[in-house]
């Protein structure tokens, strides 16, 4: 055999000539034989494996009474998202919760929650989450801890006991008395309360003002025209889902009132809330404080307040001569509404909220929409005391600090400086339950229980006192934190024992209702909420004019120039705390459509004349620090001006949020005892580079299509709206439904736009984060989407939001073009989607004209045994190639159908509420039965307000629509 | 391809064939775990307890009237009797072990539906359905195996029978032996099995 050389390095020959492998690897063996019982071995393989998979079922050993297995209990709880402690109902399924809903009976949130409190689930089966005390990072024992901390602690003592507990805001009374009896055991302990995103300036304003220290509770729900300047008071301000309840009970048509209160928005950022406005002005931040001053100054001379305008004689500042006839025109329709309006503003400038203070007491709304008397707990925040904490951990003046729900290290715009000072503190104990950047930094790691695991309590509202239950056992080996502070003090009780007897000492003596402490415990446990009784009114607080001509001053005297900087939080991260949850970095902004980022908004004139287009990253300058990020060109943006959402740019956030988005946080700046987010001298440079945003929503306009229908209030009660909308000929054969017919009524003049819907959706269904990519690829799988639409108007531009989940066809589209029989017409008029008939060829997603169908490109993995936890198991997990869409949480329907069957009784309404209408904090969406007339949603349906989205198309929805009405405050008919 | 090897594959295509028309009907679909019987942690018999000494049903799977699931005893409701009843048995003195030790027992599956199934057991109890229509005559099975096939074939033969819910002499749910024009109390509807 003549082969080249190569060949032969390999092969040799055998006897006659014929190439071999040059020795077998397994001798004795030959290719053939090998290759034979490789075969049956397969073969073997596949038959022995051709049995049952064994399944196992565990019962318990020992049943606890209130449980039975498949059956949901619900227990009353209280959000440990933020601090404004709205009420929840804690969907708790084997042992396990599930699903956060809001609590109906409780007065903050009144059965609302927000899409934070919903990511609550995912949070506690993070397996991320740090199972073990760390003592410098090596897993540790409970009881070392307690020993080394004992130890350090006593010998503290010597040098005076310099003790700082550093926290956020704790809205619990009982978890505080812990904290100040831990802190007063030593001689120089101090509790420090830090918020990143504060509002201490209302606080301070209102010390200089009415002598208290307090944030007041602001009244939504009593003020017929709100007006504020940059308050988020739908989004992120303070209490934002107790607020949208209130503001939105004065604003439903659907009780046949004829009346609404009317807002008005300044702002200089396109917010939430000024997209619900029923007026919004552009003004940037520096424009602001002239507006504000115009303002006070016209009501204190038009009102009878005229010796105040005298004796502080504010003279206002230049203001443009359109702006100032809109204050002038604002400040006409304060003084017809007085002492039912409310002006709020977002400023943490102490001097900006003293004049707002004034204003309101001008308009005397001190005692009507503002209560100062029982004021809220929801932000407690003191920035000075922080700022001089750092310079304190510098001088090297701090013993030992304890770190609480606080991440300064990341949040704090001189980081740097905190991390400097930390390596100065002999002692730094933190109790995050996550990895973060500041407890990466800490000695000693305790972490603290989820709050789904603790026992808690939260006052809110003065006099309103909830409860944090749990629901779980703790998962992994963590602590209550209150339990860590009280070994530490030689208490051994558990957290549960001090807390009913705290209750027992305070709450129970002082009420009247129950003579028996178990019944008041277990009849407040059970509700979630105890409200005090009230015991008489407060003295009002005397209003001081004093400081307020000097506060004027100084608001005069501030030198803009530049673009000015807006910093904001968007509704779903935040300042960033939740950043390592994956559905709140997928959960799209409301206004921007935009996820898994954060950006730079300018308006599309400033884009224009600095040529800069969409996604194209500019240098942000102020001083000596830069920030880059991408453009995004947002209508409504005021000229002059940038908005950035802090809360990105995590260095140390898990798997989901590291790394997404730039840090904002060091553009905050801190002067005359506050954290500020608005700032003038900002530059921009622009650079080459571009990135694509994933936005879930691509077109910003509805092209003149009848998408939104809108009528002005006066128009609504002229009966305009009432016009009959024709049916389209009959095609098809209308559908018998014997016993049901499920329909749903959204009020888009109620809806905000907020998205809490979008994320109670997720939880319950089970719907996969897709990430960054499919998103930027619109394979977005949220099956409940709010479309959001900007309208050029005369008076500026109009938004307008519109959730969409599957429009349940009687006509449907989707159904005629399944080859398999995959999508079929239910006889309760649900579009039912079948996953193991489907095949994937997606021709009903190209059918549906409200692309409301999603398809699985991939197989989303569930191979994280603690995050599965967190499933609903009354909802398949949908795997690669089949199309899923809005169920009507058809599971809610058979569940509530099966029980009212079972007790041999018909449905009532209201009885099945789908996870969107559950938890939105608006009541914008009914769901019920159509077959039922007096059903609630039958009645909506009825308004004349009542459209079918592409009514044109004879599709017959199950979902319409109850159109907008806004609030043009008297005018008639075209807006100015 | 040599004449040996052609015999060899046509005598057992016509093997296989025979025997496919011989017993075709009693092949098994693709799915069809009817006649499982696997083995159990502990050596129960349900003949013992449900038929000799018949216990109701519900005694044991208490979950059966108000949840989706029947439900599985848990160690200490075996107890409630076994405390008395042949309390040294080496099968009893597992249980025994179990709740000492705190490890619960890991009982193993026999009736179970594919994970996009829904089947909700309170529905049909509550509608008057016997166990032993679906579960077989678990009364006298020793070991208990798998009785009907739960293919979606056996559901729906079900619910497509047209007959309804009545209420007998004593007021307990029965189905009808009548079909009837009425409307139907069992959906064929997709989604209510599959969501």
């Amino acid at each position: 055999m003549n082969g080249s050389k190569l060949w032969k390095q390999f092969m040799e020959a055998d006897e006659n000539g014929y190439p071999v492998v040059a020795g077998s690897p397994i001798k004795g063996v030959s290719r053939r034989a090998f290759l034979a019982a490789l075969g049956y071995t397969a073969a073997g393989m596949t038959l022995i494996s051709c049995r049952v998979p064994e399944q196992k079922i565990i019962p318990n050993l020992k049943q606890p009474p209130e449980q039975t297995p498949g059956v949901s209990n619900w227990y009353a709880s209280t959000c440990g998202g933020c601090s404004a402690g709205c009420g929840t109902l804690v969907k708790v399924r084997d042992g396990r919760p599930i699903k956060l809903e809001g609590n109906p009976i409780h007065p903050v949130s009144q059965g609302g929650l927000c899409s934070v409190a919903h990511s609550l689930v995912f949070g506690l089966y993070d397996s991320e989450r740090l199972r073990n005390p760390l003592i410098n990072g090596e897993q540790a024992k409970w009881q070392d801890i307690d020993r080394q901390i004992i130890g350090k602690l006593g010998s503290s003592t010597q040098s005076g006991g310099r003790i700082r507990f550093l926290s956020n805001t704790i809205i619990s009374p009982t978890s505080r008395r812990v904290i100040d009896k831990f802190l007063s055991k030593f001689e120089g302990g101090r509790h420090i309360v830090y918020e990143p995103i504060s509002t201490s300036a209302i606080r301070i304003a209102h010390s200089r003002s009415h002598g208290r220290n307090v944030t007041p509770a602001f009244h939504f729900d009593k003020a017929r025209l709100v007006v504020s300047f940059d308050a988020d008071f739908l989004g992120t301000w303070i209490s934002p889902v107790q607020f949208t309840r209130d503001y939105t009970k004065l604003r439903d048509l659907r009780n046949g009132q004829q009346e609404m209160s009317r807002h008005i928005q300044f702002e200089s950022r396109m917010s939430l809330t000024g997209a619900n406005a029923d007026k919004r002005f552009k003004i940037s931040s520096a424009e602001q404080a002239g507006a504000l001053l115009l303002l006070l100054n016209i009501l204190s001379k038009k009102g009878d307040q005229s010796e105040m305008a005298n004796s502080t004689a504010l003279q206002s500042p230049d203001l443009s001569p359109q702006m100032a006839k809109q204050i002038e025109e604002c400040a006409g329709e304060l003084l017809r509404r007085k002492g039912e309006s409310l002006v709020v503003c977002g400023s943490n400038d102490p001097d900006t909220q003293q004049i707002i203070n004034a204003v309101n007491q001008t308009l005397s709304n001190y005692g009507s929409t503002i209560d100062i008397d029982s004021p809220s707990r929801q932000d407690g925040a003191n920035d000075k005391d922080f700022a001089e904490l750092v310079g304190e951990m510098n001088n090297g003046e701090v013993d030992a600090l304890f770190m609480l729900g606080v991440n300064p290290a990341y949040d704090y715009h001189q980081s740097q400086a905190f991390a400097e000072g930390l390596k100065k503190v002999p002692l730094k104990v933190s109790f995050s339950s996550q990895m973060d950047e500041t407890a990466s930094l800490a000695d000693i790691i305790c972490p603290d229980h989820h709050s789904l695991e603790s026992w808690n309590d939260a006052e809110a509202q003065t006099g309103t006192f909830s409860f944090h239950q749990p629901t779980i056992a703790p998962l992994f080996g963590t602590r209550a934190y209150q339990e860590s502070l009280m070994r530490w003090t030689g208490d051994d009780r558990s957290y549960y024992d001090l807390l009913r007897s705290d209750w027992e000492s305070t709450l129970f003596e002082k009420q009247t209702k129950y003579k028996k402490f178990d019944d008041f415990w277990d009849r407040s446990l059970h509700d979630g909420v105890y409200v005090e009784e009230r015991t008489g009114q407060v003295g009002s607080a005397e209003f001081k004019t004093e400081g307020l001509s000097a506060a004027a001053d100084r608001i005069r005297s501030k030198v803009n120039g530049g673009f000015s900087l807006e910093l904001y939080q968007k509704p779903s991260i935040r300042d960033g705390k939740f950043a390592s949850s994956p559905w709140l970095q997928e959960l799209p902004d409301p206004i921007s459509k935009t996820s898994w980022d954060n950006y730079a908004c300018v308006s599309p004139q400033t884009a224009a004349k600095l040529n800069l287009a969409e996604g194209q990253i500019v240098k942000l300058g102020k001083e000596t620090k830069t920030l880059e990020l991408p453009v995004m060109i947002q209508p409504g943006q005021s000229d002059n001006s940038v908005a950035v959402a802090l809360g990105y740019g995590r260095t140390k956030a898990g798997k989901a949020g590291t790394g997404v988005g730039a840090n904002a946080f060091p553009l905050v700046e801190f002067a005359d005892g506050s954290f500020r987010y608005q700032t003038t001298n900002l530059s921009i440079t622009s650079t080459p580079d571009k990135v694509e945003f994933a936005k879930t929503q691509i077109t910003d306009s509805a092209y003149e299509r009848p998408l939104i229908e809108m009528y002005t209030l006066a128009d609504y009660i002229s009966g305009i709206h009432d016009n009959e909308h024709k049916d389209p000929e009959k095609l098809f054969d209308e559908h018998d439904y014997p016993e049901h017919k499920w329909g749903m009524a959204v009020d888009l003049s109620s809806c905000t736009g907020c998205n809490a819907c979008v994320l109670s959706c997720q939880a319950e269904n089970n719907i996969p984060v897709v990430g960054k990519d499919e998103i930027r690829s619109q394979r977005d799988l949220h099956w409940l989407r709010i479309d959001r639409y900007y309208k050029e108007e005369a008076g500026g531009i109009r938004t307008d939001f519109q959730p969409i989940p599957c429009m349940q066809c009687d006509n449907a589209s989707c159904e005629s073009v399944c080859p398999v029989l995959a999508t079929v017409h239910s006889s309760e008029g649900l579009n039912m989607q079948v996953y193991n008939r489907c095949v994937g060829t997606r021709y009903c997603a190209n059918n549906c004209p409200y692309k409301v169908r999603r398809f699985n490109w991939f197989e989303y993995p569930h191979d994280d045994p603690v995050a599965n936890l967190a499933l609903n198991p009354d909802v398949t997990v949908r795997s690669r190639g089949v199309m899923e869409k809005c169920t009507f949480c058809v599971q809610r329907i058979e569940e509530k159908k099966i029980l009212a069957r079972n007790e041999n009784r018909p449905i009532k309404d209201g009885e099945i509420q789908t996870a969107c209408q559950q938890s939105c904090p608006a009541d914008a969406i009914v769901f019920g039965d159509l077959k039922d007339l007096k059903s609630r949603v039958s009645e909506n349906k009825k308004s004349g307000r009542n459209y079918a989205l592409l009514q044109d198309l004879n599709l017959k929805p199950a979902v319409t629509y109850l159109a907008k009405v806004k609030n043009d405050g008297g005018e008639k008919h075209g807006e100015s | 391809m040599s004449l040996r090897t052609l015999k060899i594959i046509s005598i057992l295509v016509t093997v296989i064939a025979a025997v496919v028309i011989w017993q075709g009907s009693t092949f098994r679909q693709y799915g069809d775990q009817s006649g499982y019987q696997p083995i159990q942690p502990i050596n129960f018999s349900h003949k013992i307890h449900a038929g000799d000494n018949k216990i109701n049903c519900l005694y044991c799977h208490s979950a059966a009237d108000k949840s989706r699931v029947a439900g599985i005893p848990t160690a200490e409701s075996c107890m409630n009797c076994h405390n008395q009843v042949k309390p040294d048995s080496p099968e009893i003195l597992k249980v025994v072990k179990a709740i000492k030790d705190d490890k619960p027992i890991e009982w193993v599956k026999v009736n179970d539906v594919p994970d996009h199934v829904v089947f909700n057991h309170s529905r049909h109890v509550n509608a008057g359905i016997n166990c032993n229509s679906c579960h077989g005559d678990v009364e006298t099975m020793e070991k208990v195996s798998q009785f009907s096939t739960f293919s979606m074939g056996s559901c729906v033969s079900c619910h497509r029978s047209h007959r309804e819910v009545i209420l007998d002499s004593s007021g307990r749910p029965q189905i009808s032996a009548e079909k009837t024009k009425k409307r139907l109390m069992a959906s064929t509807d997709c989604a209510v099995c599959h969501h």
